[in-house]
């Protein structure tokens, strides 16, 4: 109900806003959603909002498997630590639309460049979240694993897995966000579908409806995904939690 | 199953590196079916020693040996429960082949049957530690290790659960090593105790009490808790004399 009402209180502003502004630099709702039904009409909506979403699962999956592995390994040994931390520092602070750039010169305007881009830009916040959640592990229950003679993979599954549980949960949610933002950069500069295509086509021939009707698609999907699978998913990690009254 | 130990020393190093003698001479032995209790004043090496026998420790120098393949069952000083996993689930965790029956009776024994299905977070200290003896026991061990499994619980529930502990130690027949402060748990639950002195810790006296557990009077508890304050305190005597 609350949600209803601050979409309401979302679409009234825009309106009055363009009312204030004018048509031509911002469109009211309805311009905007006949646009984004034209573009579903013929199926263009569909086809690059799948284009781009397909990218996001991919370089979300590689980023965030690679980098939990890494930080993982950062957290529980010491040279690792030492080897990888100036990488870190160094990915960290790189601008992505220099990461973007250089996989475009280096393997040209492919899929698997513009993939591995946005996994580079994502991979550093996923190591640097799983290493302090490495590190928070608590030893005395490593100790309890040990004593009870736990088998290796069975202590992992259920005694080191639920304590970084929270970290990936975090790693996942600030790095989703972070791929839906480079994902369209990546798009813009070198690929010939997707969200991102499109906003730099609109705004090439400067059809703001248009460049609207893609955007706020693409905002629609990061809500559903985010209602629909990332807060069920953190809900069920923390059910043993007491929960605040 | 037979312990055997013959640590000649262990030292620690702390944050500024300076070495600190923590055991000093402990050697001993211990059959199945014996409860040793091991009695110290705190902070003189008793969870040290634990940990080695434990095999979480192997910096240190001497031997322990026990037969390889022996199933241990630790009880630490916290309870160590998984906070994710219900009471039931930590259980089954390290002992995935314990059948339904057995873990019943473990259960009604320790009173926990009201508790299977809550987790860690909603148990009191006490129903916690409870519910780590009876993971203990879940694993059918060989070798029992209680580190102060009653320290800090009300004097009738420690009691309660120290008759529980002698029922469940007399029916497995387990070797067990218990270590307290409290010199009434070794008077009541152990078949030989071992005083230790202060920290560097070596072995003062050994105490072999043989009557069994059930067939002791308060008369002769009273007697050994007796004998060994007599001990602890001359020993001291000794010391502040020379």
């Amino acid at each position: 109900m609350s949600r209803l009402l601050s979409f309401l209180v979302f679409v009234a502003t825009w309106w009055i806003a363009s009312l204030l502004i004018g048509d031509a630099k911002l469109p009211p709702p309805p311009t905007v959603l006949a646009a984004m039904i034209a573009e579903a009409r013929t199926g263009a909506l569909f086809f690059n909002l799948g284009a781009t979403l397909a990218r996001v699962a991919l370089a979300f999956t590689l980023a965030m498997s690679l980098g939990s592995a890494i930080g993982y390994l950062m957290g529980r040994v010491r040279l690792a630590d030492r080897i990888g931390d100036p990488w870190l520092i160094l990915l960290l602070n790189l601008p992505a639309l220099v990461v973007i750039v250089l996989a475009y010169i280096w393997a040209g305007l492919t899929e698997a460049a513009a993939i591995v881009a946005i996994a580079v830009n994502k991979l550093p916040t996923a190591v640097v979240t799983l290493r302090e959640g490495a590190r928070a592990l608590d030893a005395a229950l490593d100790e309890m694993a040990t004593v009870f003679a736990i088998p290796r993979w069975r202590a992992f599954r259920h005694v080191i897995l639920p304590q970084l549980a929270p970290y990936v949960a975090a790693a996942a949610r600030s790095g989703l966000s972070l791929v839906w933002k480079i994902v369209l950069v990546a798009e813009l500069l070198g690929r010939p579908n997707g969200v991102g295509f499109e906003i730099g086509v609109a705004f090439q021939l400067f059809d703001i409806p248009l460049l609207l009707a893609y955007s706020l698609s693409f905002a629609a999907v990061v809500l559903v995904i985010e209602t629909l699978l990332v807060q069920p998913f953190e809900a069920r990690l923390s059910r043993w939690r007491p929960r605040a009254a | 199953m037979r312990l055997e130990v013959d640590i000649t020393s262990k030292e620690y190093r702390n944050a500024a590196g300076e070495r600190h003698a923590v055991l000093a001479g402990i050697s001993f032995t211990l059959g199945t079916g014996e409860v040793g209790v091991l009695v110290g004043p705190s902070g003189c090496g008793k969870s040290t020693m634990l940990r080695i026998f434990a095999g979480l420790d192997h910096d240190y120098k001497g031997r322990v040996s026990y037969p390889a393949g022996g199933r241990i069952g630790m009880v630490f000083q916290e309870p160590r429960l998984l906070p994710w996993r219900s009471v039931e689930e930590n259980v089954r965790l390290v002992a995935p082949l314990v059948d339904d029956a057995r873990l019943s009776a473990l259960f009604a024994i320790l009173e926990l049957s009201a508790h299977r299905n809550h987790f860690p977070g909603e148990l009191s200290l006490g129903l916690a530690r409870r519910v780590a003896l009876a993971r203990a026991f879940a694993v059918e061990p060989d070798f029992l290790i209680l580190d102060e499994p009653l320290a800090s619980l009300d004097q009738a529930l420690a009691t309660h659960l120290r008759e529980q502990i002698a029922m469940l130690v007399d029916d497995r027949s387990v070797m067990t090593l218990l270590v307290t402060h409290d010199v009434d748990d070794a008077a009541r639950l152990g078949d030989r105790v071992f005083l230790l002195s202060p920290r560097p810790a070596h072995i003062l006296a050994e105490l072999p009490i043989p009557t069994p557990r059930r067939a002791r009077t308060d008369a002769e508890i009273a007697a050994i808790k007796a004998d060994i304050a007599r001990r602890i305190n001359g020993d001291r005597t000794e010391r502040d004399a020379s």
